[in-house]
């Protein structure tokens, strides 16, 4: 029964990934496509030290995008699903339309939000200066110092439904019983929200945030398709720049090498956050 | 009194995310019904001059989007069909596993293939096919997308399969069916709303993806939606009417299905993750 589906898991998946690491430790130039030979750790050596790409800013730039991403959507996600939790009339068809943004492809949003921050004619601008907050026009995309902040802007828009949709669930899974005990004893709304609500939903919270960790640093989308990395790099992360030196530089070796470097990032990383943030089970 | 302030300032806050939610998308609609020269004007219009349609019809004609949006739908229908029926059987054998420990590390190693970036294993696929001349081929394509998307699907089918007790199947195999028929007729109509889920999900997923396909199509006629879009955006410039219409004929077919699927999609993911 189950067999099929290993197959082609084992072909289309396993073996491509051993390749991938294999491929990262080899000179793999489209050019030179006859000298495919052992470079050791010439790859990775050539992406570190790359005089055009800080590599070290290539890290900042992917920490401060993971971070305050997942932080800013995990936070309005999560109120989101608070204020979403009593029943009211026409949840069903607000909670269609405030969750939309979810099924639209990275790329996709990614052009329309560098469109709404668009210098010269976006919406971001128009509004900002209509509510007197600046008076000249910023050009976000092309600004170093904006470009990093409107790309989080977009990544959370696009991530609030995740976390509303999970933390709605697991908010509703709660027993009643928990909060009218609680409410007998004396406990105000806060005190229930932190004693009972936050432990009992930290299991979902913790796999959602892990999850949600791992697809952001591996889906460079919304990037590619506001900023492309620029200006100046400001907004490449590890994933971009992996992105270009595939389809860039066909440089295959350098390209595996990173996808190498963020696969051993996300290894530690979940293995140290499920270390420390786990009490008890994470049910997966 | 206190009350009512809440009443209120929920309100106000679910009203604010209502309005975040939609601006973009109501200002791509709206770019996408302008011309060009509302467009590019200064103050923006937050409603076209006049609404007009040029840009859907240069999209369709000159662009020629309806080939790239009919090579998407069929091969994201077909790819999601596909990979549904794979994970269903999957997930049912997964899940009547009696062994904990095969099943537990089966489970695993299925979550391990979420975890790498998709695009550690775009390169070495990418050469592995053009090693065997099967690049540039929509077949491959979805060979690869059934690939991508089995891992979740079977994770998925399986939480749905053990909310279905065994008696079921048991039943029917006493009643005369043979494990096929018993499977068919008895226990996958019971999961009718898993199996809309996990068709959303891949099909949103399928329809969405930029590089994979990038990689393996170079032939023109040959493009995804996605691909399109990218090809849109040349060293010139962005011609936002072309595009914005675009963007919007790419939105269509996913919210309509994200939209229906949606409920289904939020059950089965939250199924297996929250107890009780």
């Amino acid at each position: 029964m189950i067999l099929p589906t290993f197959i082609i898991l084992t072909v289309l998946w396993y073996l491509p990934m051993i390749r991938g690491l294999i491929i990262a430790f080899q000179h793999y130039n489209m050019f030179n496509l006859s000298d495919t030979s052992f470079s050791g750790f010439a790859n990775f050596a050539a992406v570190i030290l790359d005089p055009n790409v800080s590599f070290i800013g290539v890290l900042v730039n992917t920490f401060i995008w993971v971070f305050a991403s997942l932080v800013l959507q995990f936070g309005l996600g999560f109120s989101l699903a608070l204020l979403m939790r009593q029943r009211f009339r026409g949840r069903g068809i607000y909670s269609g339309f405030v969750f939309y943004s979810w099924a639209l492809s990275g790329f996709a949003i990614g052009l329309v939000w560098s469109w709404m921050f668009n210098g010269e004619f976006g919406v971001v601008n128009d509004l900002l200066m209509r509510s007197g907050v600046i008076h000249a026009k910023i050009p976000f995309l092309s600004n170093p110092h904006f470009a990093m902040m409107s790309v989080i802007i977009a990544n959370v828009w696009y991530g609030i439904p995740f976390f509303a949709i999970m933390m709605l669930s697991a908010l509703q899974s709660v027993p009643r019983e928990l909060y009218e005990s609680a409410q007998i004893d004396g406990a105000g709304k806060t005190r229930q929200l932190l004693s009972i609500t936050i432990p009992y939903v930290m299991p979902v919270i913790v796999s959602t945030t892990l999850l949600r960790t791992i697809w952001i640093m591996n889906f460079p989308d919304i990037i590619y398709g506001m900023t492309d990395g620029g200006p100046v790099n400001t907004t490449t992360t590890l994933a971009i720049q992996m992105i270009n030196k595939v389809f860039q530089d066909y440089n295959y070796g350098q390209g595996s090498a990173i996808g190498v470097i963020i696969m051993v990032i996300l290894f530690t990383f979940a293995f140290f956050y499920l270390r420390i943030l786990s009490r008890g089970e994470v049910q997966l | 009194m206190r009350h009512i302030l809440w009443v209120i300032l929920r309100f106000v806050l679910l009203a604010f995310f209502l309005l975040l939610a939609v601006l973009p998308l109501y200002w791509i609609i709206i770019t996408s019904l302008k011309g060009n020269k509302d467009i590019y004007t200064y103050p923006l219009l937050y409603f076209p001059r006049h609404p007009t349609f040029k840009s859907y019809e240069a999209l369709f004609s000159f662009a020629k989007f309806g080939l790239y949006f009919r090579n998407s739908i069929v091969l994201s229908l077909v790819s999601s069909a596909v990979a549904v029926l794979i994970s269903l059987f999957s997930g049912f054998g997964l899940s009547r596993l009696r062994k904990r420990n095969a099943r537990n590390r089966v489970l695993l190693s299925l979550y391990f293939t979420q975890m790498v970036p998709g695009f550690v294993l775009m390169i070495p696929l990418f050469t592995m096919l053009t090693y065997i001349r099967l690049t540039d081929n929509l077949v491959t394509l979805a060979v690869v997308y059934v690939s991508m998307m089995l891992a979740f699907s079977t994770i998925m089918a399986k939480s749905f399969f053990d909310r279905v007790p065994v008696s079921l199947e048991e039943a029917a195999v006493i009643d005369g069916c043979s494990l096929p028929q018993a499977l068919f007729r008895v226990v996958f109509p019971v999961t009718l709303p898993g199996i809309a889920a996990i068709f959303s999900f891949c099909f949103v997923n399928i329809w969405n993806e930029l590089f994979i396909a990038v990689m393996l199509i170079s032939t023109n006629g040959k493009m995804t939606v996605p691909v399109a879009l990218n090809s849109f955006i040349s060293k010139a410039g962005i011609s936002w009417d072309t595009l914005s219409a675009g963007i919007v004929v790419a939105l269509l077919p996913t919210m309509i299905i994200f939209g229906i699927g949606q409920r289904y999609i939020v059950a089965g993911l939250t199924e297996g993750s929250v107890k009780g």
